[in-house]
């Protein structure tokens, strides 16, 4: 009874061991992976940065209008920084996969060719999603301008509409991308635009008669003797 | 002459050669013209009969330049000039490609070379104020020698060039140290070695020759040391044509004008300090009290809805320090409605720094700027209308003396 118990003790240890032995180099080819990727990754990122400085990416950005851009995006950082981080997220996260795709475990196969053949539609989807952003902040601002200098009341709302129906037409086309539920997607946005469209168009026509019919006097009626009678130059 | 744009390059040989016919040419009057089918053959006649009065012994030419009219420009003055009397010649030319008067200013300077004319007029087709002897005074300082640039000042009511007389007479004072009435006056007079610089400069394939040439000719002779004389003329009277642009694109044009031309001049308005008036010929230029009564609410209604609607744009412009000068404003009755001098300039720089810093999109800015622009000219004709007319001037020189002081803080925070 005594031997039985022990025997099945050391067994059981032994096949461990077995299996930590065979399954060792698996993690130390993960783990020496990682940490290759993480050097290389900062090496690159390190380099990147160096690069775009003496190319004067900061510079140049600025004088484009890109980095008032993304800081009306909420984002603070340089143009730089930014690219740089995203190079190094790029190589750490293949290395990553490649690590994880070194284990050999039955959950894990084929997860790097599922994710690059995924990439390229993600990555279309989040410059999708990132021109439409830009798109409807660009469009309602100068939707909220150009109504103000009409001296029409409610631009904030009309600005908000514009910048919404943009976001959701980009918000459409990525998850189309995607391949999500394209079929729904398509109905749903269909069903939304339409009837957004047909519900300010009967609000307009039905609820905002006054505002319509100030809208063309400001546009079309000339005002007794006001600005539009001065001579500006 | 250097080695600039030539005719050749602007015109078809045939054009070429018809204006080569009538030989050179000791002084040309140009007229850029575009749809002022309403205004040429008044404005043409004036400047021949001018040409011909006090000019006669020189040989003379009068220069239309068609920048593409739609409503039959060329067609009226073609017929005109067969019945008037051909003293002296009167040449047209239709350009072809999109209509912009930067290439008709283009083409006249560059006929201006090809005829070895010793100075040139150019004028707007649409001046109906426009006499003969306003040639007589923009001609005769360049043919003295006296002047390089020969610039036009107005006597006009204080309703008239609101835009001129609140920014940018004041903004080019403070910035190039030159007292200029209009620096874009419809008219100027240019010397044969101010045109050939004109023709060797880089900016007539640059935004600045489609939407602002003239304020461009103006800075480019104030800092290129060109001897700059202003002359009176009297009225400035303009036809009111149904093509003018609305206001938020009239601000866009010259606003965003003055500022390109600033990031570009940098060097050279840092240096300046202070101001002088230019040399002038005939009587002082005055500004005249409204006759007629102006209602300025809807501009307080702009200005109140711009502070009410705008802000989230405005606080991109503008820092907190600003914007707290502007909020009690929106308080005030139209009656007692005021934008001071010194916080208008204020903002002005604030825009201007905003433009160089690319904060956002250019044409927005420049455009959020019309219902403060539209404030400041309701509370400078409040204010006019409450004082006496001999003291009018002060009222201008208030605003120019705002900006000459907002520079020091421009200077400072200027990239």
């Amino acid at each position: 009874m005594r031997e039985t118990w022990t025997d099945i003790l050391l067994s059981s240890f032994r096949e461990v061991v077995q299996r930590l032995a065979l399954a060792a180099p698996r993690l130390l080819a993960t783990a020496t992976l990682i940490l290759v990727g993480w050097i290389a990754a900062a090496a690159a990122r390190r380099l990147t940065v160096r690069v775009l400085r003496a190319a004067d990416l900061d510079g140049r950005c600025g004088r484009w209008g890109l980095t008032a851009t993304l800081r009306r995006g909420g984002i603070r950082e340089a143009p730089v920084t930014l690219v740089g981080r995203l190079v190094f997220w790029m190589i750490f996260v293949v290395a990553l996969l490649m690590g994880i795709e070194a284990l050999e475990m039955p959950a894990t196969a084929g997860l790097v060719a599922v994710v690059l053949r995924f990439l390229p539609n993600l990555l279309v989807a989040a410059l999708v999603m990132v021109v439409g952003w830009l798109l409807a902040n660009f469009l309602a601002q100068a939707v909220l301008i150009g109504v103000v200098n009409a001296q029409v009341a409610g631009a904030p709302l009309i600005a908000g509409a514009v910048r919404w129906l943009v976001l959701v037409f980009a918000g459409a086309a990525a998850l189309t991308q995607l391949g999500i539920a394209r079929e729904m997607v398509l109905l749903a946005f269909g069903i939304a635009f339409g009837g957004t469209v047909l519900a300010l168009a009967l609000a307009f026509g039905l609820g905002g008669k006054e505002l319509a019919r100030e809208i063309l006097e400001s546009r079309l009626r000339k005002p007794d003797r006001d600005d539009d009678e001065l001579t500006h130059v | 002459m250097g080695n600039g744009i030539r005719l050749e390059d602007l015109l078809p040989s045939p054009a070429v050669t018809a204006l080569d016919a009538a030989g050179p040419a000791d002084l040309l009057v140009g007229l850029p013209v575009l749809n002022q089918v309403r205004s040429i053959t008044r404005v043409v006649s004036s400047v021949a009969a001018g040409l011909a009065k006090h000019f006669s012994p020189l040989k003379t030419r009068v220069l239309v330049v068609d920048a593409g009219s739609q409503d039959g420009t060329l067609e009226a003055l073609r017929t005109w000039r067969e019945t008037a009397p051909s003293t002296p010649p009167v040449q047209d030319v239709r350009l072809t490609g999109p209509p912009q008067r930067g290439r008709a200013i283009l083409t006249i300077l560059a006929a201006v070379e090809r005829l070895k004319a010793r100075g040139c007029v150019l004028l707007d087709a649409d001046l109906m104020s426009a006499t003969g002897s306003w040639v007589d005074q923009l001609l005769t300082p360049l043919l003295r020698e006296e002047a390089d640039f020969v610039s036009p000042a107005y006597t006009r009511a204080v309703s008239e060039g609101t835009l001129t007389t609140n920014l940018l007479a004041p903004w080019t004072r403070a910035l190039y140290g030159k007292r200029v009435q209009q620096p874009v006056g419809g008219c100027v007079g240019l010397s044969a070695g101010l045109v050939d610089r004109f023709l060797q400069a880089d900016i007539w394939t640059s935004d600045l020759a489609v939407v602002g040439p003239d304020l461009w000719m103006t800075t480019e002779a104030l800092i290129s040391g060109a001897r700059v004389v202003e002359t009176h003329l009297g009225r400035k009277i303009v036809e009111a044509s149904t093509g003018q642009p609305d206001l938020a694109t009239t601000v866009t044009r010259v606003v965003g004008s003055l500022f390109r031309l600033m990031e570009r001049h940098h060097a050279f308005w840092e240096e300046v300090r202070g101001s002088v008036p230019p040399p002038r010929t005939g009587e002082p230029a005055g500004l005249l009290p409204e006759t007629g009564g102006i209602q300025v609410e809807r501009m307080v209604r702009a200005f109140r809805l711009g502070l009410k609607d705008l802000l989230p744009v405005w606080e991109q412009i503008m820092p907190e320090e600003t914007l707290t000068r502007l909020y009690p404003l929106g308080l005030l009755a139209v009656e007692e409605f005021q934008l001071p001098p010194a916080l208008w300039a204020r903002v002005v720089c604030d825009f201007a720094l905003a433009f160089q810093e690319r904060r956002l999109s250019r044409d927005h800015l420049l455009r959020a700027l019309t219902p403060l622009y539209l404030g400041r000219v309701a509370g400078f004709l409040l204010e006019a209308q409450a004082t006496p007319a001999a003291r009018l001037p002060v009222i201008l020189e208030t605003i120019d003396r705002a900006f000459e002081e907002e520079k020091d803080r421009l200077r400072a925070r200027w990239r």
